[in-house]
């Protein structure tokens, strides 16, 4: 079988880490995009991987943005275009990490998203500031251990549970929103030509593992994207003009969230200390509600209902 | 210097050590963001606040952060944050505001290149931005420059006295290789403070019947703004006064003057070293307050006759300081600089010195 790299967007030769789903994430996500399209690009692995001096991937045309505002510099190309006449023509996608996204990005992307900018913004998912170090992101799960929320004697890690981006810029009333996996490589195509082929703003969030920093073995990258959906910790759907469509539930059903998190090392510390069941009942109490929100026709397994019972137990307000 | 507790010595990065000294000095307010080469502060500060009681967060962005300090050190806390260039760029509309609204507080650089994007490579092209206020509005900020990770610790230590009794903003300026690199500290002992202060202008809720404070930095009656101007520049103008500081090194007989601070300083006191092995009478002043700019040395080195060398990780912004301390008694100054992430090798200033004195 022969490539031709030629017609790729995404050139060979980055500088990815190993197993890196983010990089098999964008290859795919940007092929589905087209060549005719004016890419910006917040600060991040996504952009540091990917134009490594004196070289880059891009084969198509690329701007790189500060951490915060690639959504802005996305609609201000979409206005000179849209004055050029090339509305139709070009079309721009707007890319960041989960930190350019949902923490220092949100403002940018919330006002061209209100303005009703016509352009796609992708969000690529790997859970923390993984290009500066591991930092906690507003998408690091609930209780991963990163290198500003440490796990130890006084803490499980990340104290909160994922900010809720898709249903945050669902809110935004825009036409589409889509939220795709590494895992599910094959599907990324599908979600990118569904959202460009609708005119104003649209949403696409990819989860992408990062085995550095969620210390998972790089051979299992794919695994682990799929077991993120499969315990239903990381539910896969669209919205589409207003009506969520879930991606269809595992046909083997649900499974329990420690198959998901016990071969990461970021989550190794609540294998280990003696609390830690707690924690693991809670987060498998987060998949429970998951599963009821988005498919409510699929019955909930006897284990997700026991953790939500004991969490229930857990936080009973006594008198 | 600060006083050194019984035989405690520690291995550090410069960036721990800005965030330890601050720490013993009863800073317990830590907010910051990612930035690269800062990180390894906020992830020191992210195990450190929780085991001294004190609040570690890490914010949404650079502006979150800033405004996070401004509240803090509103309520009476010694607060701090970090960041590296274009995250401090982000700071400045509200740096800007604290200053204006006389709030103390620290603000550690540690400086890329630049300009943009740049590269996380060394860097002391934020000179202007730091000296000259960096936001809007008439303002300076008191600015320190270490030159080793124990200086590093040291003015973290004492930065929040300085910024209370001036009621002004304190910034560490620090680079790359300053905040990355490792060496013994000896470090003092651990404040006895309180975490939140009730200092005169601390914000503490609307009842106890005390009289009101007022924390603002806007002044709307006819003349009002003007007025609190006038006052901020007479207290810049105490500052300049009684604050300056520097460090000499051989400079006493030089004939070369050689002008450097951070890591440029490091690697200019080699040069004296080899200028002085090859017959030539070098020296170094090595300002550590960069604002307000320590002129004196300057000037008394200019009376002897001596001419200037700045060396800098920039094209040339401290040399203006240089230049305008020596408006009455001018000389020649030359620049050996490296920008953009080069740092000046020692052989390479020797050399440019060696041509300065005709050998």
């Amino acid at each position: 079988m022969e490539f031709n790299y030629n017609d790729r967007v995404l050139k060979p030769g980055y500088t990815s880490c190993m197993g890196c789903g983010e990089a098999l994430a964008m290859r795919l996500v940007l092929q589905a995009c087209g060549k005719n399209v004016i890419f910006t690009n917040a600060t991040g692995c996504s952009e540091i991987f990917t134009s490594r001096y004196p070289t880059s991937s891009w084969n198509a045309p690329w701007l790189h943005s500060l951490f915060e505002n690639s959504a802005a510099i996305a609609s201000g190309v979409y206005y000179a275009l849209k004055h050029k006449g090339l509305l139709g023509k070009v079309s721009v996608v707007a890319t960041g990490g989960d930190g350019g996204t949902a923490d220092i990005g949100l403002q940018c992307l919330s006002g061209a998203a209100e303005r009703g900018d016509d352009f796609l913004y992708v969000c690529w998912d790997n859970e923390a500031y993984m290009n500066t170090g591991v930092q906690r992101s507003g998408l690091t799960p609930f209780n991963a251990d990163t290198t500003t929320s440490p796990a130890g004697k006084v803490s499980f890690g990340n104290d909160r549970c994922k900010k809720d981006m898709p249903q945050i810029m669902a809110a935004h009333g825009i036409p589409y929103v889509g939220i795709g996996s590494c895992g599910y490589y094959r599907e990324l195509g599908g979600l990118v030509k569904r959202a460009m082929a609708i005119r104003g703003p649209k949403y696409l969030q990819v989860h992408s593992v990062c085995p550095l920093g969620w210390k998972s073995d790089p051979a299992k990258t794919i695994d682990m994207a799929k077991l993120a959906f499969e315990t239903c910790l990381y539910p896969l759907y669209e919205i589409i003009n207003g009506v969520t469509k879930a991606r269809r539930a595992p046909k083997d059903g649900w499974k329990p969230a420690e198959e998901y998190l016990k071969p990461q090392g970021r989550f190794r510390h609540l294998f280990r200390a003696a609390e830690g069941a707690s924690q693991i009942i809670r987060i498998q109490a987060v998949a429970a509600a998951n599963m009821r929100k988005f498919w409510p026709e699929v019955a909930v397994p006897q284990f997700a209902l026991d953790a939500e019972a004991k969490v229930a137990e857990m936080d009973k307000v006594t008198a | 210097m600060a006083q050194a507790s019984t035989e405690e010595k520690i291995l550090i990065t410069g960036n721990v050590a800005a965030a330890e000294g601050a720490v013993r000095a009863g800073c317990r307010f830590y907010f910051g963001y990612p930035i690269t080469p800062q990180n390894d502060l906020p992830e020191y500060m992210s195990a450190r606040m929780p085991a001294v009681g004190g609040t570690f967060v890490q914010a949404e962005s650079e502006l979150a952060a800033m405004a996070l300090l401004h509240g803090a050190a509103a309520a009476g806390g010694r607060a701090m944050t970090s960041s590296s260039s274009p995250g401090v760029s982000l700071k400045q509309e509200a740096l800007s505001y604290l200053a204006g609204s006389e709030l103390p507080a620290l603000i550690v650089n540690v400086q890329r290149a630049g300009p943009g994007l740049g590269d996380v490579r060394c860097g002391q092209a934020d000179y202007f931005q730091a000296t000259r206020g960096g936001g809007h509005g008439d303002y300076r900020l008191l600015v320190l420059a270490p030159h080793t990770v124990q200086e590093t610790f040291d003015l973290a230590y004492e930065a929040f006295d300085l910024a209370e009794k001036w009621r002004c903003p304190v910034m560490i300026l620090s680079d790359q290789q300053l905040g990355q690199m490792m060496e013994p500290v000896v470090p003092a002992p651990m404040s006895t403070l309180p975490a939140v202060r009730d200092l005169p202008w601390a914000l503490s809720g609307a009842e106890g019947g005390r009289p009101k404070r007022i924390v603002k930095s806007f002044y709307w009656r006819p003349g009002e703004l003007e007025e609190f101007n006038k006052r901020l520049r007479e207290k810049y103008i105490k500052m300049e006064r009684e604050l300056p500081r520097w460090e000499e090194d051989r400079a006493a007989d030089a004939e070369i003057v050689l002008v450097a601070y951070g890591t440029s300083a490091r690697i200019a006191r080699d040069a004296v070293g080899l200028a002085r092995e090859a017959g030539i009478r070098a020296g170094l002043v090595r300002p550590i307050t960069l604002w307000p700019f320590p002129a004196a040395p300057l000037v008394a080195a200019a009376k002897r006759g001596a001419r200037f060398l700045v060396v800098e990780m920039s094209w040339g912004q401290m040399i203006d300081d240089v230049k305008l301390s020596l408006y009455g008694t001018p000389r020649p100054v030359d620049l050996c600089w490296r920008a953009g992430g080069g740092v000046p090798d020692v052989a390479e200033v020797f050399e440019q010195v060696r041509r300065l004195a005709g050998k």
